[in-house]
C-alpha cells in the first residue's frame, strides 16, 4: 500500500512482508525505535541503567494489581465449578437409588399381582401361565445352569497389539455371541449381570458402555443361563466359546465357563407391548376390487407382520 | 530493581484489597492480563536494547489492554468471542515469545 507509482525512484519501492512474518521477525513495538531515534536527533539522553519514570512505575503497579485480581478471580471460580459438579453427581446417585427403590417396589407389586392371579385362576391355568412367564422372561426363575464369566484384559495392552488380535476389552458382540450360543445350546433363561434377556432384549454399545436393554453393564460380565445338564458341553463346542477362548489366549481377556447350581435369575422389566394396527387409508378395502390391479403390485401395508 | 518492588507492591495491593470484579468485566480480565504481559515484556526488552521510552511503554500498556478487551467484546457481540480471544492470545503469545527470546539473548548471550 505504500508504493506509489509516481514516486519515480525504483529503489524506494519497498515490499513489506506480510503481517505474520513481521510479527515473528520483530515482536517489539516499532514505537520504541522511533522514540530512540527521536531522542538521538534531539540529543536528549536516555535514562541510565534500570531506572524508569514514575508513570511507568504506576503502570507496573497496575500490572501487578491486575495479575493478582485475575488470579484471585480464577481461584474463586474454581470451588463453584467443583460444587456444581458434585451436586450433579449427587443428583445422579439420588435418582439412581430412587429408580432402584421403585423397581424393587414394582417387583413386589408384580409378585402380589401374580399371587392374586393364581388365587383367582387356580390349578392348571395358573401353572401354564407361570411356565409362559418363565419362558418369556417375565417371571423370576430358579434352577441349575452355567455361568460364563468375561473380564476385560489389562487396558495398557491393546495399543501394542491391536493390529492383529483386536482389543483386550469385552465388546458388545462378544456378549451377543455368548448369549446367542447359550440359547442355541438349550438355555431356557439368560441374564447378563442380573439383567434378564427376553426375546426383545438388545445388547449394544453406547459410547464406551455396553447396554443390555436400557441398563448399562460394566465388567466383569457374568452371563448366567439356566438350562438342561447337557447345555455346558454343547456350549463349550459352540462357535462363540471357541472364539472367546482364542481371544482370551491372544489378548489377556479372561473367559471362563463354570457350572452353577441353584441360580436365580430376576424377571425382566415389563415389556412395552406394541400392537399391530391397521394402516389408515390405502388399504381400506383391499379385497373389494379383485383382479384389476393384481395382488402382486398393490402396496402391502402389512409388511412387518410379526 | 525499583520496578520489581513496584510489581510486588501491585500484587500485594491486589491480594490485600481483593476487589470484586463486576460480572460484565470478568471475561476480559484474563485477556487483559495477557495483553499487559505483552507490554511489559516489550518494555523489558526495550530497556535491554537501551531504547526504552516511558511514554511508549505506558501507551502500549494501556492500548494493549483496551484493544484486547475491545476485540473480545466485539467477538462476544458477533458470536465469535471464543475464537477471537484465541486469536488474541495467539498473537500476543507470539510477541511475548519473541521478546522473551530477545531478552534471553541479552542476558545469556545465547
Amino acid at each position: 500500500m505504500s508504493d506509489d507509482p509516481g514516486a519515480g525512484r525504483r529503489g524506494a519501492r519497498v515490499f513489506t512482508p506480510d503481517f505474520l512474518t513481521e510479527l515473528f521477525r520483530n515482536p517489539l513495538d516499532p514505537g520504541y525505535a522511533d522514540a530512540a531515534a527521536q531522542r538521538a536527533k534531539t540529543g536528549r539522553p536516555a535514562r541510565p541503567g534500570w531506572s524508569v519514570g514514575p508513570v511507568s512505575l504506576v503502570v507496573v503497579v497496575l500490572l501487578g494489581f491486575l495479575g493478582a485480581v485475575a488470579y484471585r478471580q480464577t481461584t474463586a471460580e474454581e470451588p463453584g465449578r467443583a460444587q456444581a459438579r458434585s451436586g450433579l453427581v449427587a443428583q445422579i446417585q439420588q435418582r439412581q437409588s430412587d429408580t432402584d427403590a421403585m423397581s424393587a417396589r414394582a417387583d413386589e407389586l408384580r409378585e402380589e399381582v401374580n399371587r392374586q392371579r393364581e388365587a383367582a385362576l387356580g390349578g392348571s391355568q395358573a401353572a401354564q401361565l407361570r411356565n409362559l412367564e418363565a419362558g418369556t422372561g417375565l417371571g423370576k426363575v430358579r434352577g441349575d445352569g452355567v455361568v460364563v464369566r468375561l473380564v476385560d484384559g489389562p487396558s495398557g495392552q491393546d495399543s501394542l497389539n491391536a493390529g492383529n488380535v483386536g482389543p483386550s476389552q469385552v465388546i458388545y458382540s462378544d456378549l451377543q455371541g455368548v448369549a446367542n450360543d447359550l440359547w442355541g445350546a438349550g438355555a431356557e433363561a439368560i441374564a447378563i449381570n442380573g439383567e434378564r434377556l427376553t426375546a426383545t432384549s438388545t445388547i449394544r454399545f453406547a459410547g464406551q458402555a455396553i447396554l443390555v436393554g436400557i441398563r448399562p453393564v460394566t465388567g466383569p460380565y457374568e452371563v448366567s443361563a439356566i438350562g438342561p445338564g447337557s447345555m455346558r458341553k454343547r456350549y463349550e463346542a459352540s462357535r462363540s466359546a471357541l472364539t472367546m477362548r482364542k481371544v482370551a489366549q491372544d489378548t489377556g481377556l479372561s473367559f471362563a465357563v463354570r457350572d452353577a447350581d441353584n441360580l436365580t435369575l430376576p424377571a425382566a422389566p415389563e415389556p412395552r407391548l406394541r400392537y399391530a394396527e391397521p394402516a389408515v387409508s390405502p388399504s381400506v378395502s383391499p379385497s373389494g376390487r379383485d383382479g384389476s390391479s393384481g395382488s402382486g403390485t398393490s402396496p402391502s401395508p402389512s409388511g412387518g407382520g410379526r | 530493581m525499583i520496578a520489581v518492588v513496584a510489581l510486588l507492591a501491585g500484587v500485594g495491593l491486589g491480594l490485600w484489597l481483593d476487589p470484586t470484579v463486576p460480572a460484565a468485566l470478568q471475561p476480559y480480565l484474563p485477556i487483559a492480563v495477557v495483553a499487559a504481559l505483552d507490554a511489559v515484556f516489550g518494555g523489558v526488552r526495550a530497556k535491554l536494547d537501551r531504547i526504552f521510552d516511558d511514554k511508549q511503554f505506558v501507551v502500549s500498556f494501556i492500548s494493549n489492554v483496551l484493544v484486547a478487551a475491545l476485540i473480545v467484546y466485539l467477538g462476544d457481540q458477533l458470536g465469535v468471542g471464543g475464537q477471537l480471544s484465541t486469536g488474541v492470545v495467539v498473537v500476543l503469545g507470539v510477541r511475548i515469545f519473541g521478546n522473551v527470546a530477545a531478552i534471553r539473548r541479552h542476558l545469556f548471550r545465547a
